[in-house]
């Protein structure tokens, strides 16, 4: 049985469609990407799994139970995180509270301030500084460690890797193997194959609101020239 | 001296009430027109308590509770159907809260105006500096203070309040985190119509009680809300002293000049610093 699953999604923003149809799973400890160019409504999927976009018509699926009229802070205490683009850090809160915040109302578990700390050392150096004072890998790292601290099984980052210098991205890549080798799946989106290629098991390519091609990571070397059009700009 | 006393005790006064109007707002992105209306049914409920128990004490402890009370429900079953709408919705409706309540007032207590007394324990005045003082005016100025220590520690030291200032920047990913916003929203409203009431208590025993008494401190927290910035609450603590020091000193000095000069700094403000002069980017406190 599958962790999360996605089936026949329609979303619309007002009168627009947005996403057609679309079907995806992750199954319980994985790894799956969601690759697709700018505007492929990769977002607005991950928004859709987490509640904050409504089905217009098809069915969400969380450890087998059908969870569709959920709002997303039911879904976050089923175990379900979102670390969104853009990071979205709290600015009126520092580092600290941005992270405790997350432990209000959040699932108990494994992961507590002082493991995020010993994760993201730098996080603990800048404990007092206010969330819209930090780097953009800081940022992100805050960002992550939030999403841990709810304790989920299902860890939804979109685009972590963007606009952070190649070290960072580095540092990032190993944390996420590191939470996936606790057990925790997630569903990362990228608009490119470097860390999908690194870290996932399964791959999932988006465009136009559809899901065009999904596979394992071996089937998609072997069709890397279709799928790099899909995606490029 | 006695200006002075005036001045930070009408200050205080206001910021009780415009810290509820800017909570509201920074949370709701609701401007609350009847928040006059609260501060009234806070002084009438004052009144109606003090005339069947004779305690001023047990109005300033009920009627807050009372007002968060009709807050809740004003939030839950009028305005949470129309936040997805558009603002003028949530306008209209404050508006349209501001009728029911001035005629449910008028229906219980009639047009005629009422009093009442400050409490005996402040019936004396002192004399600070060579000059008599009332010392209920002293009073105000520190529960007044006391109040706006207390909600400064519970915005930025409490769990409350660190919800509170994370849900009134992004309430979408405080969602995420599985917390409820729209209970948030309940009680942020509610805690803001109590702060009202609390202000008409205070305010009771200096002012006529009257039906129209809701409206024209609204607006002198309208401009103190606009002049420290919206949302923002040591921007209504700075704002309210700002206007209540003006108002004091004009009327000492320059009585005829004192709603120019009130108005001055609201549209200077609005002119050279709209964001509110004492806003700092993304706070809520
Ligand atoms: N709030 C919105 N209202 C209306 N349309 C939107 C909104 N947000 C996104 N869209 C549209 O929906 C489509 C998908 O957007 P989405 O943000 O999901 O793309 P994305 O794959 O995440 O792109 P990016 O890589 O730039 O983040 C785009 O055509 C976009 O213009
Ligand atoms: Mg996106």
């Amino acid at each position: 049985m599958s962790l999360l699953q996605m089936r026949n999604c329609d979303v619309y923003y007002g009168k627009a469609k947005t996403l057609h149809d679309i079907s995806l799973d992750v199954e319980e400890g994985e790894i799956v990407s969601l690759i697709g160019r700018n505007g492929a409504g990769k977002s607005t999927l991950i928004k859709a799994i987490i509640g904050l976009m409504g089905l217009e018509r098809g069915e969400r699926l969380f450890d087998g139970r059908d969870v569709t009229g959920l709002a997303p802070e039911a879904l976050s205490r089923l175990g379900i995180a979102f670390v969104p683009e853009n990071r979205r850090i709290f600015a009126a809160l520092n580092v600290d509270e941005n992270l405790r915040i997350a432990t209000v109302m959040g699932r108990t578990g494994a992961w507590d301030l002082r493991r995020i700390y010993r994760l993201f050392p730098r996080l603990e150096e800048r404990k007092d500084t206010p969330g819209d004072a930090l780097s953009g890998g800081e940022q992100q790292m805050l960002a992550v460690g939030r999403g841990l601290l709810t304790n989920p099984r299902l860890l939804l980052l979109d685009e972590p890797t963007e606009g952070l210098a190649p070290l960072i991205v580095q540092d990032l890549v190993a944390a996420m193997a590191a939470i996936n080798a606790e057990g925790v799946a997630i569903l990362l989106v990228e608009q490119n194959l470097k860390v999908p290629l690194k870290l996932a098991q399964r791959q999932y390519v988006i465009d136009n609101g559809r899901i065009q091609w999904h596979g394992q990571t071996g089937e998609l070397l072997e069709n890397q020239e279709k799928i790099e059009a899909l995606i490029s700009l | 001296m006695s200006t002075i006393v005036i001045g930070l005790s009408m200050g205080l006064l206001l910021f009780l009430l415009a810290a509820g109007l800017t909570l509201i707002f920074g949370m709701l992105r609701v401007i609350n027109f009847a928040h006059g209306s609260l501060y009234m049914l806070g002084a009438y409920c004052a009144y109606q308590i003090v005339q069947t128990t004779g305690s001023f004490w047990l109005g300033l402890l009920v009627a807050p509770f009372l007002a968060a009370a009709i807050g809740a429900l004003m939030e839950r079953v009028a305005l949470r159907p129309v936040y997805a709408r558009d603002h003028v919705y949530q306008l209209l409706l404050t508006f349209g809260f501001i009728l029911v309540i001035d005629e449910a007032v008028r229906l219980f207590w009639g047009l005629e105006y009422k009093q009442i007394a400050p409490p005996d324990l402040f019936s004396e005045p002192v004399a600070i500096l060579g000059s008599q003082v009332p010392t209920y005016r002293l009073f105000i100025i520190g529960f007044g203070a006391l109040i706006a220590a207390g909600l400064f520690f519970m915005l930025e030291r409490s769990r409350y309040g660190m919800v509170i200032r994370a849900a009134s920047g992004d309430p979408e990913m405080v969602q995420t985190l599985g917390i409820s916003v729209s209970r948030i929203r309940t009680f942020v409203f509610a805690f803001g119509s109590g702060l009202a009431a609390l202000g008409g208590v205070v305010a009771a025993p200096l002012l006529p009680i009257e039906l129209g008494m809701g409206f024209s401190v609204i607006i002198d927290c309208f401009i103190v809300v606009v002049i420290g910035g919206l949302g923002n609450i040591r921007g209504a603590v700075l704002g309210a002293l700002l206007i209540g020091m003006t108002r004091a000193l004009g009327y000492t000095y320059a009585p005829s000049w004192v709603e120019f000069l009130t108005f001055v700094l609201l549209i200077a403000t609005l002119v050279l610093r709209p964001e509110g002069l004492f806003s700092r980017k993304g706070r809520a406190a």
